[in-house]
């Protein structure tokens, strides 16, 4: 063999990549990755592939980079997370452990930035978090996000957002009155509100617990519930996730309830992965594990109970799956059969469906012009589907996607599964005698 | 030279004279970077030598270099201008596509720069009517057969990393894959090429027409590692989708029964599409990866073969092929029901060498081809070379064609286990010499397997090589250092 390497010590002891640094030997270079993923495709620098992030990685460990060198922070902070290269990965590289590893580890080297500490933080502050989300919403309802979104560059990109953020069906469809309910026999959930859906989306956690109740779950509240810190996990500050994670786990232990449900993807895959972020804390990784098997997407439980057929809706719809659903959960039928439960919706394919739209959590608000270039593709196809409704399940997909329509022009809007089928559900209630 | 047939242009400036292995003074890397962002543009160019790291390996993982700058050309003039201001620069450079090439065949050292051609990608033109179309050669493989799909055609050579590979990094190691057993390899589907050479002359080797006059200089271009120049477009027939297709799983307990079913198959006069086979190693590693496609774990070796061709007849083929697998030994025979199982079938087998990694952290992916009724006697004296050397091969390969892949797992960290790998693989390789076989059937010869070279060609048949090359080359600065051993070319200067 005419191999350069020597056996090489670790030149980085102690750190969290240091622990974390068995999965990078998994890779073996085959490349496979590379088309799936979003940043190489925008980008063409193997640098922004995942195979080139992991031999970055790899140089860090051995010494060959330094913690310091400002190419790693670019390669490693241009990674969207959407984990697409997980599902690629002949051998299992642990991909999103190994970049919050990574993450934490540069993270100590170098603060990250400004804007993005600053949104971490306010996501960790549950009353003033529910004050910002408030206020967003009041300006929502003004109507003049969707003016505004026709303003150029990052700004006109947010107001886009939140104007995007609200449902496209009517108002006051679905009330207690008409409500759908089964017969609670396929057990309790608590539903995981999450920051963003309960605050913007709040229509889609309603249809959430009225879809369910519809299919047999009884409703139990957890109202201890801190945000999920997942945005926290991605960007390498594993101390407050874990943090919000003991909190959560208090919370949904305290609830009884037999199923942890998420309609968020995001929020979803890091409560599933929360065995794995505390693993090592002793008091707590029998409780996280715990936590962690019980948790659902909201799509998952639907499937599961078949789910019920509700009454005809003529939308023409196609699905995007988001990334953390898709990818990092591995859920990518379920959120089918829950549409395919309402009679008449016409489902049409979406090229790429399994392509990140480059939301990536907090990434848009960070990396601007990439999350731009990643999503163009993506409109391109949801007009060509010739839909007009896209679904959903992730309130960063949800508001990215919709953000791109609205200031692309097209007439299509976003909108969370759920949603449609909890307004199959309510059409239903309605025609009854 | 009797290369410039078809249309020709010629770089500008005069024609470097130099003696080979002159040493020329070489320019400033920076100045260099400047120049060539001058054409590409800043986001085009690396200069960094933390972000050239990633381009010191390819898709096999044991060899690093660092290249001195990498670029990447977006269109064909860019890619002309580069290749032009390397020639006045008398600087040695690599192509490179997608870095998925098992030889180390696309990796640069010292003074080379390495010029990426993945954003030159486009597929310029599908032709349906005459079957064929025109891309740049960064276009990815399978993009290509999804662009044909929308007209019932797909282009034939699907080597295993075809998500990922490029149409021009096909063409310099004329790629092959699972289907080559009857549709040929790459060299069976590119009809004419627009190539720049090292000296900045552009040429045209072989016609839309499929007919060659005079000598086959596209036949000599197709497999030459990148060592004869770049491809700037790439023609290729498309071929029309089969009919009908039945893809067959026989699982046996031994590798010789499933290696006697193979023997059987072929004699009996049936070219199946595809006949693959994968030993135990190796399905117990797919089948713990995202793409387990339901091999039986408890087998020692599956075949996976694949019927196509006019509906009619089809099943005939498919009773006898059932019939010579149970005959040679198979437990059972399994037939894709549907679309999504033979897909999840070929996914298993496609991915099989990035599966390795499970078993070990390094992996040697080895490529010979020996007489097919050599398959049973060869995969016994490698089991033996494994046994004695201590070290676990895993093997996967297109049996129908007698092309083997001993994949070898192991920890580059234990000098001693590399080393025990390093005496393996070349005992691998004189056997397969020994059995009237061949160093490698589409992986390339690249830096990896240099040393092989004069275990197979004499001294002559090595300097004809050089004179070859230096017809296209006469500088050596297209992928230097590669193919052919360097020694070789010095005692044919000398002779």
């Amino acid at each position: 063999m005419t191999d350069e390497r020597t056996a090489p010590a670790c030149a980085i002891p102690g750190t969290r990549l240091a622990a974390a640094s068995a999965g990078i030997n998994a890779c073996v270079h085959c490349g496979f990755c590379l088309q799936a993923c979003p940043t190489y495709i925008a980008l063409g620098d193997e640098n922004d592939s995942p195979r080139g992030r992991i031999y970055l990685m790899r140089a860090l460990v051995e010494g060959e980079l330094t913690l310091e060198d400002p190419s790693v922070h670019t390669h490693i902070d241009r990674c969207l997370g959407c984990r697409a290269c997980e599902t690629a990965c002949p051998s299992g590289v642990p991909y999103g452990a190994l970049l919050e590893a990574t993450r934490a580890t540069l993270g100590e080297a170098k603060r990250p930035p400004l804007r993005a500490r600053l949104i971490l933080a306010l996501f960790a502050r549950r009353r003033l978090m529910r004050c910002v989300v408030g206020a967003a919403r009041l300006v929502r309802a003004t109507g003049l996000p969707k003016l505004l979104s026709r303003l150029p560059g990052d700004l006109g990109f947010a107001f886009a957002m939140l104007a995007a953020s609200e449902s496209p069906l009517s108002r006051g469809r679905a009330s207690g009155a008409d409500q759908l309910r089964g017969d609670g026999s396929r057990g309790t959930f608590a539903l995981l509100r999450g920051c963003v859906m309960e605050g913007l989306f709040t229509r889609a956690n309603r249809a959430t617990e009225r879809t369910l109740i519809a299919n047999d779950y009884t409703l139990v509240l957890a109202p201890d519930q801190h945000c999920c810190g997942a945005l926290h996990a991605h960007a390498g500050d594993l101390d407050t996730a874990r943090a919000l994670a003991r909190r959560n786990i208090a919370a949904f232990e305290k609830s009884g309830a037999e199923y942890v449900v998420t309609n968020a993807a995001g929020c979803g895959a890091l409560l599933k992965e929360y065995a794995h972020l505390l693993a090592d804390d002793a008091a707590w990784a029998a409780r996280a594990a715990d936590l962690s098997v019980r948790v659902r997407d909201v799509s998952e439980l639907l499937a599961a109970a078949g789910p019920r057929a509700g009454a005809p809706l003529g939308y023409r719809v196609t699905y995007d799956a988001p990334c953390h659903l898709q990818h990092a959960q591995r859920v990518a039928t379920a959120p089918l059969a829950a549409l395919d439960a309402i009679p008449g919706l016409e489902r049409v394919a979406l090229v790429d469906s399994d392509q990140c739209c480059g939301s990536a959590g907090i990434y848009n608000l960070l990396e601007p012009a990439l999350s731009a270039a990643v999503l163009a593709p993506k409109l391109v196809h949801i007009e060509r589907t010739g839909a007009a409704l896209v679904a959903t399940g992730n309130p960063g997909c949800l508001m990215q996607i919709g953000a791109g329509l609205l200031r692309t022009g097209q007439s299509a809007r976003t909108i969370h599964p759920v949603e449609l089928l909890d307004a199959s559900y309510a059409a239903q209630q309605r025609t009854r005698p | 030279m009797g290369l410039h047939t078809g249309t020709h242009s010629r770089a500008s400036g005069p024609p470097p004279e130099r003696a080979v292995g002159e040493r020329v003074a070489l320019i400033d890397t920076e100045a260099l970077a400047a120049k060539l962002a001058a054409i590409v543009g800043e986001r085009g160019v690396l200069a960094r030598s933390s972000e050239l790291a990633t381009y010191s390996s390819d898709g096999l993982p044991g060899y690093r270099l660092r290249p001195r700058l990498a670029v990447f050309p977006t269109t064909k003039q860019q890619l002309i201008d580069i290749v032009r201001l390397l020639a006045r620069e008398h600087c040695p450079f690599v192509a490179r596509g997608a870095g998925t090439g098992l030889s180390a065949g696309a990796l640069a050292s010292g003074d080379a720069v390495v010029i990426g051609l993945n954003r030159f990608n486009h597929i310029l033109r599908i032709d349906p009517v005459n079957r064929l179309a025109v891309v740049e050669p960064g276009a990815v493989n399978v993009t290509l057969t999804r662009a044909a799909g929308a007209h019932g055609l797909h282009y034939a050579p699907d080597p295993s990393s075809q998500t990922a590979c490029t149409i021009g990094g096909n063409v310099a190691e004329n790629s092959g894959g699972p289907h080559c057993l009857k549709y040929g390899v790459t060299l069976n589907h590119v009809i004419a090429l627009e190539v720049i050479l090292a000296s900045g002359d552009v040429v045209t080797l072989g016609n839309a027409d499929g007919e060659v006059e005079g000598y086959d200089v596209l036949g000599a271009f197709i497999g030459s590692e990148g060592c004869f120049g770049i491809a700037l477009e790439v023609t290729v027939k498309l071929t029309p989708n089969p009919q009908g297709v039945r893809t067959l799983l026989a699982d046996f307990m031994s590798i010789d029964a499933g290696a006697r079913a193979t023997s059987a198959i072929i004699a009996a006069g049936i070219l199946p599409a595809a006949l693959e086979m994968m030993d135990g190693p190796t399905i117990r590693a797919v089948e713990a990866s995202i793409y387990a496609a339901g091999y039986p774990a408890d087998a020692d070796a599956v075949l996976l073969i694949e019927l196509d061709g006019l509906g009619a007849g089809l099943d005939a083929d498919v009773r006898l092929v059932q019939q010579h697998c149970l005959t040679a030994g198979a437990r059972t025979v399994r037939i894709a029901a549907n679309e999504e199982e033979r897909a999840r079938l070929w996914q298993g087998r496609k991915k099989a060498f990035g599966a390795m990694g499970r078993i070990a952290p390094d992996l040697v992916v080895q490529d010979a081809v020996i007489p097919r009724t050599k398959l049973p006697d060869v995969l016994r004296v490698i089991a033996a070379i494994a046994a004695k050397w201590e070290i676990q091969v895993c093997n996967v390969f297109h049996a129908g064609d007698g092309n083997l892949h001993p994949n070898i797992g192991y920890d580059s960290r234990n000098a001693d286990e590399s080393r025990r790998v390093g005496m393996a693989m070349r005992d691998i390789m004189q056997a397969c010499i020994a059995a009237g076989g061949t160093i490698t059937g589409e992986h390339g010869i690249g830096l990896d397997k240099l040393e092989y070279m004069p275990l197979i060609f004499s001294p002559e048949s090595l300097a004809a090589q050089c004179a070859l090359r230096d017809a296209f080359d006469p500088e050596r600065r297209a992928n230097p250092g590669k193919v052919v051993p360097l020694h070789s070319c010095r005692e044919w200067m000398r002779a």
